[in-house]
């Protein structure tokens, strides 16, 4: 992990709170949704420090961030897509795409390859870990009598 | 209910099934909205079936008859406000506490609100991609400049959707501009680290609704929807990075090399 802690909270706050406001959520879930993205990335953050490999990291992240996206929006009473999206969007691979395709601009496919199967892995990981943490909490944690949000 | 009841409450369960999926949300979360209200409502064996292009609605009335609709759907702008309040409508039906003609009123004023949200598009933008240009690795610099052109993408994305151009084009330009922006002010710049700067304005281009959309479709068992999203979502994340190879190549060919 080559980022320090103040970029790696800045950062995935600021991110989270920006795609957010993006895709218009509603703003009562701005900062709960922004402090889960931001806890997400810490745990997958400090599980780099540890020395678990970064696909492993990324899938733990996503799935305690899924989890706590779902308890938020049935606390809240609001849509589950808010904070699921908010959960995984720091994890989303933006630079290794971006450097699969300056590397193959450079006429460097090997290194192209090899970030983009790098970037594909880190979005099987986030899609793996918000599956399991979604079916985890369906079945662990029962929907209360009148429904709450869906 | 009467009959012409029953009848009238096709409107407002289409209207619901419309919403969700011009707002960007996901298939099961449709027919299950749709399903409950209607249920809620009083009706009998209400069933609906619901694909990112179409919605098709049916009950049984009380003289036995069956009542079906179907919709056909374009996708809009993301909208995930405008999905939670659908989805406090339908809650307020289950719960008793909107009659049918409250729910009516309240879904119509939903698709009639045209909040000027598109002035905080930019500012959204700016916020997101400045923040994940510290997550990969920037500085100042890079949090400055990667915020700018993403808005100034954000903007052109804009005025090119009023002009009415392909979204699968719209993406391929941001994704242009958004690396070849940093591209050439890392000519004049030199100390400027283009790669966080470039993936951080990419940012805001990518799928991440779309990615969960497909993820939460496919859980709930909605292969069809799941794929469709996925390949929506693979779509845009490919048309954004190849804006940015045809960038990087062009900048090559232009520059040598130097400052990519």
């Amino acid at each position: 992990m080559s980022i320090d802690l103040f970029h790696a909270l800045a950062g995935s706050l600021l991110g989270t709170l920006g795609f957010a406001m993006l895709v218009h959520a509603p703003r009562r879930s701005w900062l709960p949704g922004a402090l889960i993205g931001m806890a997400a990335f810490l745990i997958y953050w400090l599980l780099g420090l540890a020395g678990l490999p970064e696909a492993a990291a990324i899938f733990i992240g996503s799935l305690t961030g899924a989890m706590a996206a779902l308890f938020c929006a049935r606390w809240l009473r609001m849509i589950s897509t808010v904070f699921l999206m908010m959960s995984i969007v720091a994890f989303v691979p933006g630079l290794g795409l971006y450097q699969c395709m300056h590397y193959l601009g450079e006429g460097e496919t090997v290194q192209g390859a090899q970030a983009g199967i790098q970037a594909m892995i880190s979005i099987a990981m986030i899609v793996l870990g918000q599956s399991i943490g979604s079916y985890l909490f369906r079945t662990l944690v029962k929907p209360p009598h009148h429904r709450q949000g869906h | 209910m009467t009959l012409e009841d029953e009848r009238a409450c096709m409107a407002p369960l289409q209207l619901a099934g419309q919403l969700i999926v011009e707002s960007g949300g996901e298939i099961y979360r449709v027919e299950e909205t749709i399903t409950r209200m209607g249920r809620a409502l009083g009706l009998r064996d209400v069933d609906s079936f619901a694909v990112p292009s179409g919605v098709f609605i049916s009950y049984r009335l009380s003289d036995g008859t069956v009542e079906t609709a179907v919709r056909r759907l374009h996708p809009g702008a993301t909208d995930l406000e405008r999905i939670d309040r659908v989805n406090s409508v339908s809650r307020r039906i289950e719960e008793g506490t909107l009659t049918l003609a409250q729910a009516s009123a309240e879904l119509e004023a939903i698709r009639d609100d045209r909040r000027p949200v598109r002035r905080w598009q930019p500012l959204a933008a700016w916020i997101c991609a400045s923040g994940f240009s510290l997550l990969f690795g920037g500085g100042v610099a890079e949090f400055l400049l990667s915020g700018a052109v993403a808005a100034l993408v954000e903007l052109l994305c804009e005025g090119l959707n009023r002009a009415r151009a392909q979204s699968m084009f719209i993406t391929l330009i941001g994704g242009l501009v958004s690396a070849l922006v940093p591209m050439a002010a890392a000519l004049l710049w030199k100390d400027l680290n283009t790669a966080p700067t470039i993936a951080g304005a990419l940012m805001p281009l990518l799928p991440g609704l779309a990615m969960t959309n497909a993820v939460q479709d496919t859980v709930r068992g909605d292969m069809v929807a799941g794929l469709s999203h996925g390949m929506s979502a693979l779509l845009t994340a490919c048309l954004a990075a190849g804006g940015a190879l045809v960038a990087a190549a062009l900048f090559l060919r232009l520059t040598g090399g130097g400052a990519v």
